[in-house]
């Protein structure tokens, strides 16, 4: 069977596919899929899913391989080896509270799309919050009260400014991710170390 | 109530028969090398799992406080419940096997069946080897043959690791680093600690997994290392063992770390290689046994039974017979039955529909229907 890698659907898959387009892949069948969700090329299978559904996939060992954004692996944990970064998809994850909110001494609600992440990162840090679980439009929750600030991922920050909220504080950067299933490295050695290969080298990993 | 909490799960047929199969298959291979039954309760002290030495998580156990206040789990793994139980042993017995569940919340399932071995107090050799090649003999009665085994080694990363001088914390995140084979982030902290070499070394660890040949090359790269050396010696060895005895495939991953505290030594593990199922896994775990002050050698591996039910040949189904009967001719129904030696047979008072068993007869073993000669 074909090796199958499972890609993140969305602005990933944009930038992936950018990226098989600079090492020379013919990325045709990936552009030109329509709406089909699974695409076959000579050598591969891609199957395309949400983030967290492709470490869900690779784990079960439905896919071999996922690529997949680092904030996705931080924030669900799935039990895949995470083997390398990708040279795109860069964010960071950042605390975000709105344009001049004072910082209160009561305890915090924070809402986040990453409770997970947004549990460890104020535990590290030796305080209590309560975490509201959003979403999406996570920016809308310290505007209209429903928290007093927001954990989420920042590209170029422009949602934030746009929704009248700032930096307080940034604590992880991300980028997207290789993962591979555990018994398929092992078993698929042959037909997956010439993939993971090209895209560690051309990564511009060690 | 008609519904089931999350991983559980209701069982019939052909599965119980395969799990029903495995087990006898496995007694009797078990008993036939001299291992011995042992058996330890369900329910434990949390304390037997949770302790430093042994180091499970308690929020994966399925747990409640007894009448004391004490909190008691379910079996959460063999190994520690029977080393538990050996130290109030005095038998000079060095060779057990067991069979039952164990309770995990962070399995598909909570409930998982093993069946496994262990193997105490025996030259360290001879007791990984006899693991292994019980393994071999089981999945081979069971007709399991698409199977491939990987051997690691905890003194491998141990020893590299000795080198850098690491607090804890950097340790655990290098082990874990290690264990997802996560390359950005060991050569991170390889390179905030170690010299150039180091960090090469733990590297390239990284990927240092595949078959005995394409690992050669790392007895010149270690040849300044004589613990190394003896090591990589070692599973060379018994790879080249297994593969003596009949093993199609043995890879070695050199970079597998432990996931409990308590292994020390040879790690093993066998994948189906049709879906990739792990089918059994083990290893030394001598460490164990220095929570109750005592130097004993350890070894051993569990199977996955489940998985092994999954995988089971399936042996030629028997014929289904029915025999039509009445109230008045069930004695003599019964009388013919006992003339089917080697067929499934039912005794129906009505008509049955055909398409339920292979032949249809009546009490005088006149055929009805039968889609199979006699």
């Amino acid at each position: 069977m074909k090796p199958t890698i499972a890609l993140t659907k969305g602005r990933l898959e944009k930038q992936f596919i950018a990226f098989l387009e600079s090492i020379d892949f013919d990325v045709e069948p990936l552009v030109n899929k329509g709406r089909k969700l699974r695409v076959e090329t000579d050598t591969l299978q891609f199957i395309f899913a949400k983030g967290p559904d492709v470490t869900t996939y690779v784990e079960h060992g439905i896919a071999d391989l996922g690529i997949v954004g680092g904030d996705i692996l931080a924030e669900f944990q799935p039990d895949v080896y995470n083997l390398f970064p990708l040279p795109f998809g860069h964010c960071r994850m950042a605390v975000a509270t709105e344009q001049g909110q004072v910082w209160s001494n009561q305890k915090k609600k924070i809402a986040s799309k990453y409770t997970g992440i947004t549990k460890e990162f104020f535990k590290d840090k030796g305080e209590s919050v309560d975490i509201i679980k959003l979403e999406g439009s996570v920016e809308l929750a310290p505007i209209l009260g429903l928290a007093d600030a927001i954990v989420d991922i920042v590209e170029t920050g422009t949602t934030l400014k746009e929704n009248g909220l700032v930096i307080k504080e940034e604590f992880f950067s991300f980028s997207a991710r290789c993962i591979a299933n555990r018994s398929s490295l092992k078993i698929k050695r042959a037909e997956l170390t010439p993939i993971i290969d090209i895209f560690q080298k051309q990564g511009g990993n060690l | 109530m008609l519904f089931l909490p999350e991983g559980s799960q209701d069982e019939t047929g052909e599965i119980l028969d395969n799990k029903a199969t495995t087990s006898a298959i496995f007694r009797e291979i078990a008993q036939a090398r001299n291992f011995k039954a042992i058996a330890t309760p369900v329910v434990e002290y949390a304390t037997t799992f949770t302790n430093k030495h042994v180091g499970m998580k308690l929020h994966r156990m399925l747990k409640w406080f007894n009448r004391d206040g004490e909190i008691e789990v379910l079996r959460v793994d063999w190994t520690t419940a029977i080393a538990r139980a050996l130290m109030k042993q005095q038998s000079p017995q060095t060779k057990w096997f067991y069979e039952g569940s164990v309770f995990r919340n962070d399995k598909d399932g909570i409930e998982s069946k093993q069946a496994g071995i262990e193997i105490i107090r025996t030259e360290a050799f001879l007791g990984e080897v006899e693991s292994l090649l019980t393994a071999v003999a089981y999945l081979k009665e069971l007709g399991i043959s698409n199977y491939l085994i990987e051997l690691g080694h905890t003194g491998i990363f141990d020893e590299i690791v000795a080198s850098l001088n690491l607090d804890e914390a950097d340790t655990k995140k290098l082990r874990e680093a290690m264990h997802d084979k996560r390359r950005d982030i060991v050569y991170e902290i390889a390179l905030a600690h170690g010299t150039e070499k180091q960090v090469t070394q733990l590297t390239q660890l990284v990927d240092a997994y595949g078959s005995v040949t394409e690992l050669r090359n790392y007895q010149s790269i270690w040849k300044d290392n004589p613990k190394l050396t003896k090591i990589l010696d070692h599973l060379i060895e018994l790879a080249n063992l297994l593969e003596q005895s009949g093993v199609d495939e043995v890879i070695i991953d050199l970079g597998r770390v432990k996931n409990l505290p308590y292994y020390s030594g040879t790690m093993f593990r066998g994948y189906v290689k049709t879906d990739g199922e792990t089918c059994f896994s083990g290893g030394r775990y001598d460490k164990l046994y220095e929570q109750f002050d005592e130097k004993i050698s350890a070894v051993g591996l569990a199977f996955d039974v489940d998985v092994l039910a999954k995988h089971l040949q399936q042996v030629q189904a028997k014929p289904h017979i029915c025999i039509l009967a009445d109230s008045k001719t069930h004695v003599q129904a019964e009388q013919l039955r006992a003339s089917y030696s080697n067929a499934v047979v039912d005794i129906q008072y009505e008509q049955v529909a055909a398409e339920q068993y292979d032949k249809i007869v009546t009490v005088d073993d006149e055929i009805i229907f039968s889609k199979i000669g006699d």
